[in-house]
């Protein structure tokens, strides 16, 4: 190839290299752009991303500075001199998700139960959903509730195994655009993850049809 | 920000690329798969053109011709290499995403979407179970 670096080469490789870590995102930029494919996560977006990052830090700092003097002035005029209790942080802006992943993933699993010919399809997509729940309660520090999630909405009992899947459909796009919408106003270090899980629904909607 | 769509955009022109070796091994509905991914990659392609373009940075060219990560004989291996380019897209717009915001990211969601979309549709096809990966885009 051109520009004598053909083990970037996007297609190339006798073993390529296509499971890059994401901390390979930060290192250093190649020359040649076209070849992405074998190096793509290498390929050029170094300072970029760093850059990103960096003010999205910024952006985060600020915004502990103002939530510890708002948390500041909380304590002064709620509790501290006469013993009550401090105000509970946050929930956590994915909190939403992780408890969508959940629900997810229960839906799925009754689904499998009331028609076990779906395991085959369905089982792959209900791990996924776990799997997101625990990727998520991982970044943001929440555990996971115990594992008797209701399944809200869902009736197995009654109906075709095609009304269930139309259920499911449905529940998938939901959960596709929250996650799209996390995405979106996700910061830097959050925005690849939730936009796999968005990624994600969208393709259990195929294996729904 | 623009140098990871720079990256997206030389990986749609290489999947450009792959596709038209794919499509040739491919017939039906199959083959109508090959020309439909074909065509929403060069959409983004353009699209990425004109944006970067538009902002004055580098606008990767596509090279002549891409080494392949094997060789595309038959149906099969064209399948294989039609999976591989979409999870292979789906990784550099996935990168995209920090390095983004606002219509950017949004630009890399759709493109990392879309990718992870063909890829499981491209493992049904080719009889890949399971079809779909808990990540997409996520190197594993």
């Amino acid at each position: 190839m051109s520009g004598g670096c053909a083990e970037r080469n996007v297609l190339a490789g006798p073993e390529p290299d296509r499971r890059t870590d994401d901390a390979a995102v930060s290192a250093p930029a190649p020359s040649a752009a076209p070849m992405v494919l074998t190096c793509r996560v290498r390929s050029g977006n170094t300072n970029q991303t760093i850059g990103a990052a960096g003010r999205s830090r910024r952006e985060v700092v600020q915004a502990v500075a103002l939530a510890a003097l708002v948390g500041a002035t909380g304590s002064l005029s709620g509790c501290g001199l006469f013993g009550g209790e401090p105000d509970p942080p946050p929930p956590d802006p994915l909190a939403p998700l992780i408890t969508g992943a959940l629900d997810l993933a229960a839906r799925h699993e009754a689904a499998i139960a009331a028609f076990p010919d779906l395991a085959d399809r369905l089982r792959p997509v209900a791990e996924a959903h776990r799997a997101h729940a625990a990727e998520l309660s991982r970044v943001t520090g929440t555990a996971l509730p115990s594992p008797t999630a209701t399944v809200p909405g869902t009736d197995p009992g009654a109906g075709s195994s095609t009304a269930l899947l139309g259920q499911l459909r449905e529940a998938e796009r939901q959960g596709r655009e929250a996650a799209a919408q996390a995405c979106a106003g996700a910061p830097a270090d959050r925005a690849a993850l939730v936009g796999s899980i968005a990624a994600a629904r969208a393709t259990h909607l195929e294996v729904l049809r | 920000m623009s140098e990871a769509l720079a990256a997206a955009l030389a990986a749609e022109h290489a999947a450009i690329y792959a596709y038209g070796l794919i499509g040739v091994r491919l017939s039906d509905g199959a083959a109508e798969q090959a020309r439909s991914a074909e065509a929403a990659h060069r959409s983004r392609r353009d699209g990425l053109v004109l944006l970067l373009t538009e902002r004055g940075g580098p606008v990767p060219v596509a090279e002549p011709a891409y080494e392949l990560p094997f060789a595309v004989t038959d149906e099969a291996s064209a399948l294989r290499l039609a999976v591989e380019v979409e999870e292979r897209t789906a990784a550099v717009w996935r990168a995209a995403l920090p390095a983004t915001e606002g219509a950017d990211r949004t630009r890399a969601l759709n493109g990392l979407t879309d990718a992870a979309v063909r890829a499981t549709r491209w493992r049904r096809t080719a009889g890949v179970n399971p079809a779909t990966v808990p990540f997409p885009g996520r190197p594993t």
